[in-house]
């Protein structure tokens, strides 16, 4: 089973865990057992069905968008990092 | 609360001071304490945004470089609890931009005016849980 890292601002959604341990054979159906195992986490990640626009997913430190997104293949020993783009400005 | 050594808060300034006329940012590293963040490393990060004409009012950090500084932070056991950034001549209040492009509630938004050069006052918001906007935050600077 795969293991996601949960950014710090969303602990108090997963149960205060730092990382949470996932069925599922694929990034998008390990995402959705995330969600099963802690239903806060849903709105802070998804914005309907898709990931939220500021929401990068990487496993083993490459971006999912290079790979075959929500299809790709997981592997029992793999972990996925979720990490935020950020930008802004004064104005 | 953000609680900040002072010497990582003059870390941050000088960034800031460095980066001017463009917007400088980075990563706060820490811990997350019964609701306070608490800072023990900064993190300076490149303003990767797209238009260099822009730099000087707007700031993007790369994803990429947040995962490196996130899995160095996770090997010394420290969290990602933050985001710096600097606002060349213009004060430190969290602006529509960075409402725009905010992630999560939860995290510090610490903000320093940079006036011609020189590093002035930051100030520190979090976002609101409904992402209806920025609520300032107390900063003690120790």
């Amino acid at each position: 089973m795969a293991t996601i890292r949960i950014p710090t601002p969303l602990r108090p959604y997963s149960g205060g865990q730092s990382s949470v341990v996932v069925s599922g054979t694929n990034v998008g159906d390990a995402l959705l057992d995330l969600t099963r195992q802690h239903p806060q986490l849903q709105s802070h990640l998804f914005e309907g069905e898709a990931l939220r626009s500021f929401v990068n997913v990487y496993l083993n430190k490459e971006d999912i968008r290079g790979l075959q997104g929500s299809n790709t293949t997981l592997k029992p020993d793999d972990t996925l990092m979720i990490i935020p783009s950020i930008a802004g400005g004064r104005s | 609360m953000l609680i900040l050594p002072v010497n990582i808060h003059t870390q941050i300034a000088a960034h800031g001071a460095a980066s001017y006329p463009h917007e400088g940012c980075g990563l706060l590293l820490g811990a997350a304490e019964d609701g306070r963040n608490v800072v023990t490393a900064a993190c300076p990060l490149p303003n990767v945004w797209p238009v260099v004409s822009e730099k000087p009012e707007r700031f993007r950090i790369d994803p990429n470089d947040w995962r490196d500084v996130e899995l160095e932070a996770i090997s010394e056991g420290l969290d990602v609890i933050g985001i710096f950034h600097s606002h060349p001549d213009h004060p430190p209040v969290a602006s529509p931009r960075d409402l725009a492009w905010a992630s999560w509630p939860g995290y510090s938004y610490l903000i320093t005016q940079v006036i011609a050069g020189e590093p002035g006052m930051s100030r520190s918001w979090q976002l609101a849980a409904d992402r209806s906007g920025f609520n300032e935050e107390a900063v003690e600077i120790v």
